[in-house]
């Protein structure tokens, strides 16, 4: 009962929060949840209340826009935004742009393809969940099945069955079916849903994008998957390695996604932001705190501060006139999606 | 310590399936700034997530029967048959046998459930796309055709439900049916749909006669009411029984939720007692549809924690709650957990009994609350409506979506369509959108023949539509 009243006094003490935290997702979604459990642990080393405001709406589209219209101009007021908000920015007419703003820290993710065993990887069909979420895999899988300079819109056509209406849920249970022959997953939920397939011999690890190096704009291993990434088994299974538009758009819209999946902002100038930068690394540097959060959403990559900065002026350098064209004419003529080419994004 | 989180989320529970339009997804939402403070014995925390679950599911059948508000989506059904009891000055009998079905059904399908937990898994992988389309539409037939004697306004509330459902994006993230307004882009949100439905209009005719109560009867003493209520189940053993059998069913198969499977469990009680009549305070109605409230949400825990795959939409919110403990439901790590089993076991089935015996107690008022003349309470209840429509993004916007949520609820009420026909439809929209999609992508109709589950509920669908219309529905409900 203690605990109850506890909780009930902290819950007031929301009110009284020195920062907050828009999150543009309801309480339970995966950011929010991500978020939650990031906070608890960076409230600590910051010595500051940090309280969560949920903005939903709009496809998660509405906290970001909120921010940089209103927001961001509170120097309280902190966003973290996910993967689909760096892909809705690609190709999609939102208000936010990632430029006004300053990384207080990002998390690098990569995601990891599966397969059935019974998938044809090198001719298809793959039933693949649809979702813009996917496009990074799908042109992958696109890439793969085509080859070097291939038609990749008709390739798409032909050898893939995009499954459109499923959520997160039903994709994973349609794979361990064998309704959909490929699927992905963060690492996280790789290891929980597709990994005791691979166990079994019912599926297996297909490729995975690897992680952003900021640094050199490539996509490094990730120490925790041995198998290859998609330009290693690119380059194993047609002779030479990916290149082109449709590749340079491939990697766009992967880096976008992975590269800022949950990421925290402030506005450009913001002054709280050398202490907010500080916190985190002190959070990323104790242990503690570190397995408190691995504990609950597992082990990635961060980015803090100035890297932050750094790794967005290299995301930027992937908008390129050939790739942008490519992502947006592939995201609308194939996959379905409203996409529009924002030529400002060139600028 | 146990005892005392456990009484501590059956309390809690209780009052929020006791509030109007609130339920147990809305009650799990809130938990969120208390679990930090589990954080040195997750399990307690176990057990107060799993208490409020199997507390509010309990408890969300007062308001239903007592003001004609469901508690929760899934007390819709309770009500068809609850409000008329109640009216008639039996609320408290009502009540009795809502609890006592539900909580006989709770134990029995929870033990199954949790006794039996990893051997549901080929149940749940038999149950593929088509099936699930197909059972869908078992329950729009059920509702459109079984539950109403005006069956085409019923077909027209769920055609409208259905169109209000699909308000958001599509499956190509194209908005849809927004008109250009960016905060429905994810949908109507489903408090301020259940409150305007239901809510508002019985407010408001209780605002119109104000000085009135919903029952004029000169009750002599509830115990007798509780009494018979128990006694009732006894006697619609068979109904609450295959109730039961119907939620549980349904709770094994992800994403159907509770309103599908008191619905049915409800249509097959009505075609179970054809000469009886329902819709005018039948308790074999209540006692049916109230058999697959617990049951449903026992077996909802099945695919969540041996998959990760929540079954029910307050599942994925206790999901989210359980990662938040550091436990990761479907993760391997769990089967070898057996503190997370036992202390999920204690709380739903020790929870459920402790509930029962508080709501047998609550219920012994209940039919005070129905001479309670609406001015008293309806300015309480009406502002827990708006604080918890407005939780959303905290903006005049929830305000403006209650409030035309409210006049489709008013216009419902006045020309006689049957708003659970409109509710079922706005809760299944997205399901039969996307599994139409789904299967109509993976499946051939040579592939649909040879499914016998797909074509054994089709047949029960043309048989049902069938009945429905050459038979007429007894129920008068709108």
């Amino acid at each position: 009962m203690f605990r109850i009243i506890t909780a009930l006094l902290m819950m007031t003490s929301v009110a009284v929060a020195d920062y907050n935290l828009i999150v543009p997702q309801k309480p339970s979604g995966g950011t929010s949840v991500w978020s939650q459990i990031v906070v608890q642990e960076w409230e600590k080393h910051l010595g500051e209340k940090i309280n969560l405001v949920y903005k939903p709406g709009a496809r998660d589209q509405l906290g970001p826009n909120e921010f940089q219209n209103k927001l961001r101009f509170d120097d309280k007021t902190i966003l973290v935004s996910h993967g689909g908000n760096g892909i809705s920015y690609l190709v999609e007419p939102v208000d936010y742009n990632y430029l006004d703003w300053e990384s207080i820290g990002q998390m690098n993710l990569n995601i990891i393809v599966g397969a059935r065993k019974n998938a044809n990887t090198l001719n298809g069909p793959i039933k693949f969940s649809a979702g813009s979420g996917m496009t990074p895999e799908i042109m992958a899988i696109t890439m793969l099945l085509g080859g070097p300079g291939a038609d990749y819109d008709r390739v798409f056509a032909e050898k893939i069955v995009w499954v459109k209406g499923m959520s997160g849920s039903e994709r994973r249970l349609a794979f361990r079916r064998g309704d959909l022959n490929g699927t992905r997953e963060n690492p996280a939920a790789y290891k929980k849903h597709v990994q005791p397939l691979t166990k079994d011999g019912t599926a297996f690890t297909w490729f995975h994008h690897g992680l952003l190096n900021v640094k050199t704009g490539q996509h490094d291993k990730d120490p925790n998957f041995k198998e290859p990434t998609f330009e290693a088994l690119f380059e194993s299974t047609h002779g030479v390695a990916p290149s082109g538009d449709f590749y340079d758009a491939y990697k766009l819209v992967k880096s976008w996604r992975d590269a800022l999946q949950k990421a925290f902002w402030v506005n450009r100038g913001n002054p709280n932001k050398a202490k907010l930068v500080a916190a985190l690394d002190r959070m990323i540097a104790d242990p503690v705190s570190v397995a408190a959060i691995q504990k609950k959403v597992g082990q990635y990559e961060w980015r803090t501060g100035a890297e932050g900065d750094a790794a967005v002026r290299t995301l930027k350098s992937f908008i390129t006139p050939g790739a942008l064209k490519t992502l947006t004419d592939f995201g609308k003529n194939q996959l379905g999606y409203n996409a529009v080419y924002k030529e400002q994004l060139l600028k | 310590m146990e005892l005392v989180i456990l009484m501590a989320g059956i309390v809690y529970g209780l009052i929020i399936g006791l509030i109007p339009a609130a339920g147990a997804t809305t009650g799990l939402i809130t938990l969120f700034g208390f679990m930090p403070y589990f954080a040195s014995d997750p399990y307690l925390g176990v057990i107060f997530c799993v208490a409020v679950v199997a507390s509010s599911t309990t408890g969300d059948s007062f308001s239903g029967v007592l003001l004609g508000i469901p508690g929760a989506n899934s007390a819709a059904a309770t009500m068809v048959d609850g409000f008329p009891m109640a009216k008639n000055g039996e609320a408290s009998r009502a009540l009795s046998a809502a609890i006592t079905s539900s909580t006989l059904n709770g134990l029995l399908f929870g033990s199954l459930t949790f006794l039996f937990l990893p051997y549901y898994t080929k149940i749940v992988m038999y149950m593929g796309i088509p099936e699930l389309w197909s059972l869908v539409v078992l329950a729009f037939v059920t509702v459109g055709f079984v539950s109403t004697r005006r069956y085409v306004r019923s077909i027209t509330a769920i055609a409208a439900g259905v169109f209000i459902g699909l308000i958001g994006v599509d499956v190509n993230n194209v908005p849809r049916f927004t008109g250009g307004w960016r905060y429905i882009e994810d949908g109507v949100q489903i408090l301020p749909f259940v409150a305007g439905l239901f809510a508002i209009p019985e407010l408001w005719d209780g605002w119109v006669k104000r000085k009135q109560t919903i029952t004029h009867k000169n009750l002599k003493g509830s115990t007798q009411g509780i009494w018979q209520g128990i006694m009732d189940t006894g006697r619609c053993w068979r109904d609450s029984l295959r109730g039961g059998f119907i939620g549980s069913f349904i709770g094994l198969l992800p994403g159907l939720g509770g309103a599908m499977a008191d619905w049915l469990a409800y249509g097959a009680t009505v075609a179970a007692n054809p000469n009886e009549k329902f819709g005018t305070g039948n308790v074999r109605g209540v006692v049916g549809a109230e058999g697959a409230n617990n049951a449903q949400k026992a077996s909802s825990f099945i695919p969540t924690v041996l998959f990760g795959i929540p079954g029910a939409p307050f599942a994925a919110i206790l999901m989210a709650l359980f990662l938040y403990l550091g436990i990761d439901l479907g993760s391997p790590d769990t089967f070898l957990d057996t503190r997370l089993f036992n202390s999920m076991t204690y709380a739903f089935l020790v929870g459920t009994v402790i509930t029962a015996i508080l709501c047998y107690g609550l219920a012994y008022f209940a039919g005070w609350v129905t001479r309670v003349p609406y001015v008293y309470y309806f300015p309480f209840i009406l502002g827990f409506i708006v604080w918890a429509t407005v939780q959303y993004s905290h903006s005049w916007s929830d305000i403006l979506m209650l409030t035309v949520c409210s006049a489709l609820g008013l216009f419902c009420k006045q020309f006689q369509f049957s708003r659970p026909a409109l509710l079922i439809g706005f809760l299944l929209s997205d399901r039969i959108y996307s599994l139409t999609y789904q299967m109509a992508t993976l499946h051939t109709p040579a592939d649909l023949v040879t499914r016998p589950i797909f074509i054994g509920t089709m047949m029960c669908v043309v048989v049902l539509a069938y009945w429905g219309i050459t038979k007429r529905s007894r129920i008068d409900y709108v």
